[in-house]
């Protein structure tokens, strides 16, 4: 068999195996050595990968923002913060109709805002905001799929990791890239509160609702939130002011929730205890699937797939606009296995001198940016979209109550929502670019 | 009486990981007052109070993002065994569902075999790895300790997490426990 | 075609060093085997792994051939860091023949015995590129600095800068957000990370390089066994001094367009005299000299690899 057939093989086994209740890392980690097995005709390439990369993986600087932000979460919700938090947003917002998952959803701009990573800001909210929205009647499927979407915008919000890299591989601006992110992240965070909106009044037995407080009680439970905010803050524009790196203020926010949670005497051994157990199992299962993803991703690009998949793609002969949405579309079927970092670094390179080369009426830097932010935004969409994407799993697998089923059901009015936000942008260039 | 054994033996694991990232948290925010804080006395802006702080050597710690990296590889190496033991890999349950008991216990059976078949090959590679990184050597880039240290942390964590996984498809396959 | 040989390094496919040097290589060398030979190449680590894996990928067969910087595995290649002491470069072909030629003499036993070297050369001149201008070493005081190994973040700590660490992707980022305020790398680099677009002052030498990187460009040698003789000598006539010589002028050549786009910008590019790299040599000499001891402690012969680096380089430097 060649190595192509090989590689386009691996898409249905590696589904038969998650449908088989495989663990997802460990389904691509199969797929990743098996096919490097056969492709390689021997053994001699993954035992060799083997023994430097799930240390490198492990030990990989930019990944370790994810126990940082996850430890941060753990202090936060077992010292009762994330519970302050809440009643801080339900006294403004949870008279209204969906009114909790929206404030998970202003959370998790709030948290995209200052981590790089989808997995990190959807697993780290989750922690928050699950167990929360859960107790205040919304269904399981709604909750985990509000968290999922929300978990997009930690990469459509600037700083993020993935614009960085596709910068540098299309010789492009980073400030410019990163300015014309926020526009689509802002409508992002807008299209899943409507997308909330809408869902609650089809489906009112999902959503609990609360009395509506007078402003008093209001303004005390936003006092009561002031030291989250501060942590907040510091880390948000100790970033935004350069005092620290993303990963480095992963570090100064698990500190300083740390410590709040020590002054305010919810501390103790037996919390610490709890929340590293907590932090334990949940860095273990994302690092578990991001080391699947290295072997499968290596694989994919051995057999050449991506590159005869986009190579097919534009030797059609159509016209720009097919060729861009084609290219959209590919990458949405693609993000279904394939996580968003590895897609990036594989295909752009092939697909960005085929845009380049066709005529949309901007500038070459115009035409790269908007390519850029209509790719990152497709590729978030794959993180949700069912039946695989890795924001649905990880966000499922912290409710265990909650079937896959309901979540699949419940998150596809914010994929719904995502492309008509898609769309819109596709339309409009100029949305995206008016701020570059 | 065994599994008492095992998970204090996935607990410890994890606990262990766990002083580490705090540790490494902790190093991190050192790291980052010194630098802003030398930054702020170069500048001028904190007068004499700056000169007295620079003459006792403030600043980064050198090589913090080396011992990030090692640390995190062990951290992550000791989180797998209490991962492991409570079962909490990502699954997806959508066409399972609906199948019989049985045949979910099955199949939850062979893949705890699996992975523990996987487990214990990326710990035998572990081993290999640390093998070439004694024998070429090779050190991190600033404060320059040797990175078979950093391996040989990790397969301690790794052996745990082997023998966690072998011992959680062993009750699956007798039938004595599901995790 | 008979043959296909996976070459695996770290940068995209249109950057310089891949594009102009290492495509050059393979197309060479598929003509010349008559297309028996095919290089598939893989840019941006597609292939797996980082950076500091890829001279194991070697080594273990996982690809065929790589390319890499020597710096990427501190402790590996000690004997290569005399190439990447201060203000030792005059011209990178100069050097980059002295490199394979002191390779050939004392390293193929040790350092590269586990790979079959196909090229070895360094870069051009290493230019500081900051938020202020720098003209004097005191002006390094307290600046946030990101150096690109370990001998000239020794340096540059030595000097009065703050060293911080971080992969170099991180530098962009670190660069826009004032993390860093300066990083230090060639011209050739700067467009690739933006960094003229992050800083506006660019601070070159005369003379001597304040610093230089060693590649390695190699192959397995299982992969390289199992060709046949004629094919063996189509990857032999390709690869080695001069292939290195080329690789090093190409790579400096490569700094001039990425200048201009500095000063197109209207950017301050300060070039120091000769007397004032002279003073910036003198501040640099105690870092050199701790470098040699270290070695000659370590036993690798410090004073006989700087000694006969030295005069390989100035026997190269034709001064064209
Ligand atoms: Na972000
Ligand atoms: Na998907």
């Amino acid at each position: 068999m060649s190595d192509l057939a090989l590689g386009y093989l691996s898409f249905p086994v590696l589904l038969a195996l998650i449908f088989l209740r495989a663990p997802i890392g460990l389904a691509m980690l199969l797929c990743g050595i098996g096919g490097l097995w056969l492709a390689t005709d021997g053994t001699t390439v993954f035992m060799a990968r083997l023994k430097s990369e799930v240390y490198s993986t492990f030990s990989n600087y930019s990944l370790s923002i994810i126990p940082m932000f996850l430890l941060m979460g753990q202090f936060a919700t077992h010292s009762g913060m994330s519970r302050a938090l809440f009643k801080a947003a339900e006294a403004w917002l949870g008279h209204r109709k969906g009114g909790m998952a929206m404030a998970a959803v202003g959370a998790c701009a709030g948290f995209g805002a200052i981590c790089g990573s989808s997995l990190a800001t959807a697993a780290t909210m989750s922690r928050v905001a699950l167990p929360e929205l859960r107790k205040y009647g919304y269904s399981g499927g709604f909750s985990t799929a509000t968290l999922a979407a929300g978990g997009t915008l930690g990469i459509l919000i600037p700083p993020s990791v993935i614009l960085v890299i596709y910068a540098i591989l299309t010789e492009q601006n980073i400030a410019k890239l990163f300015a014309a992110a926020i526009i689509p992240g802002i409508l992002a965070a807008l299209g899943y509160m409507i997308t909330i909106a809408i869902y609650v009044r089809l489906y009112p037995d999902q959503a609990g609702i609360k009395e509506r407080m007078p402003y008093g009680a209001r303004m005390k439970a936003f006092a009561a939130v002031w030291p989250v905010l501060l942590v907040f803050g510091l880390v948000v524009g100790g970033i935004y002011n350069g005092w620290f790196t993303p990963t480095e203020g992963a570090a100064v926010g698990a500190l300083g929730t740390g410590l709040i949670a020590l002054f305010s005497g919810t501390l103790n051994l037996g919390v610490l205890r709890d929340s590293i157990y907590e932090t334990a199992t949940g860095t273990g299962m994302i690092f578990f699937i991001v080391l699947g993803a290295a072997f499968y991703n290596g694989f994919l690009a051995l057999t050449q797939v991506p590159q005869e998949l986009s190579a097919w793609v534009t030797a059609q002969g159509f016209s720009p606009w097919t060729v861009m949405v084609m290219i959209l579309v590919f990458y949405l079927i693609l993000g279904c296995l394939m996580d968003s970092l590895s897609m990036i670094l594989l295909t752009v390179p092939i697909f960005w001198p085929v845009i380049q080369g066709l005529d949309f009426g901007m500038t070459t830097e115009e035409l790269a940016i908007w390519f850029g932010i209509m790719v990152l935004i497709v590729v978030e969409v794959g993180l949700i979209t069912p039946p695989v994407g890795m924001n649905l799993f990880i966000i499922n697998s912290m409710d265990r109550e909650t079937p896959m089923t309901a979540t699949y059901k419940s998150v596809l009015f914010f994929v719904g929502s995502d492309v008509v936000r898609v769309v819109i942008l596709l339309m409009f260039p100029a949305i995206t670019l008016v701020l570059i | 009486m065994l599994h008492k054994l095992i998970e204090k033996l996935a607990q410890g694991m994890a606990l262990l990981g766990g002083i580490v990232l705090c540790a490494l948290v902790l190093m991190v925010c050192v790291s980052v007052a010194g630098r802003e804080l030398a930054d702020a006395s170069h500048g001028g802006w904190l007068g004499g109070v700056g000169d007295w702080l620079l003459g006792l050597g403030v600043g980064p710690i050198l090589g913090d993002f080396e011992l990030v990296e090692a640390g995190m590889a062990f951290t992550i190496f000791a989180f797998l065994p209490l991962t492991q033991l409570s079962g909490a890999h990502a699954k997806v349950d959508v066409f399972t569902s609906g199948m019989r008991p049985g045949l979910n216990r099955a199949l939850g059976t062979f893949w705890s075999l699996v992975m523990a078949v996987i487990i214990v090959l990326i710990t035998w590679r572990l081993y290999a790895g640390l093998q070439d990184k004694l024998r070429y050597g090779e050190t991190t880039y600033l404060i320059q300790f040797p990175i078979w240290w950093a391996y040989a942390a990790s397969l301690f964590a790794a052996i745990v997490a082997a023998v966690v996984s072998l011992y959680c498809a062993a009750m699956r396959l007798t039938g004595q426990r599901e995790t | 075609q008979e043959v296909t040989l996976r070459l695996h390094q770290f940068l995209p496919a249109q950057s310089t060093v891949p594009a102009q040097i290492l495509d050059v290589w393979a197309d060479s060398v598929e003509a010349d085997s008559d297309g028996r030979i095919k290089v598939e190449r893989y840019p941006s680590m597609q292939l797996g792994g980082t950076p500091p894996q890829l001279i194991d990928q070697v080594i273990d067969g996982v690809a065929d051939i790589v390319w890499t910087v020597a710096g990427y595995t501190p402790g590996r290649f000690p004997q290569l860091e005399v190439f990447e002491l201060p203000f030792i470069s005059p011209d990178a072909e100069a050097t980059s023949r002295a490199y394979w030629q002191l390779a050939e003499e004392r390293m193929m036993d040790t350092d590269f015995a586990d790979f079959k070297p196909l090229g070895l050369w360094v870069h051009g001149p290493g230019v500081i590129h900051a938020n202020r201008p720098i003209t004097e070493v005191s002006d390094l005081r307290g600046l946030k600095l990101r150096a690109p190994s370990r001998t000239t973040t020794t340096l540059f700590t030595n000097l009065g800068a703050t060293s911080v660490g971080m992969p170099v992707p991180a530098v962009p980022e670190s660069l826009s957000r004032g993390v860093i305020e300066s990083a230090v790398i060639p011209w050739e680099v700067m467009p690739s990370l933006k960094v003229e677009e992050l800083v506006e002052n660019h601070t070159e030498f005369t003379g001597n390089a304040l610093y230089t990187l060693a590649f390695i460009f190699a192959m397995n040698k299982d992969s390289y066994a199992a060709l046949p003789d004629d094919l063996k000598a189509v990857i032999d006539s390709n690869s080695g001094l001069e292939f290195s010589a080329f690789a090093g002028r190409t790579q400096q050549a490569a700094d001039r367009p990425a200048r201009s786009i500095a000063e197109a910008r209207g950017n301050t590019i300060i070039t120091l005299d000769a007397d004032q790299t002279a003073a910036w040599a003198e501040a640099a000499a105690p870092t050199i000299d701790a470098w040699i001891a270290e070695a000659d402690a370590a036993g690798i012969d410090g004073t006989g690899l700087y000694r006969d680096a030295v005069a390989l380089i100035e026997a190269n430097n034709t001064g064209n």
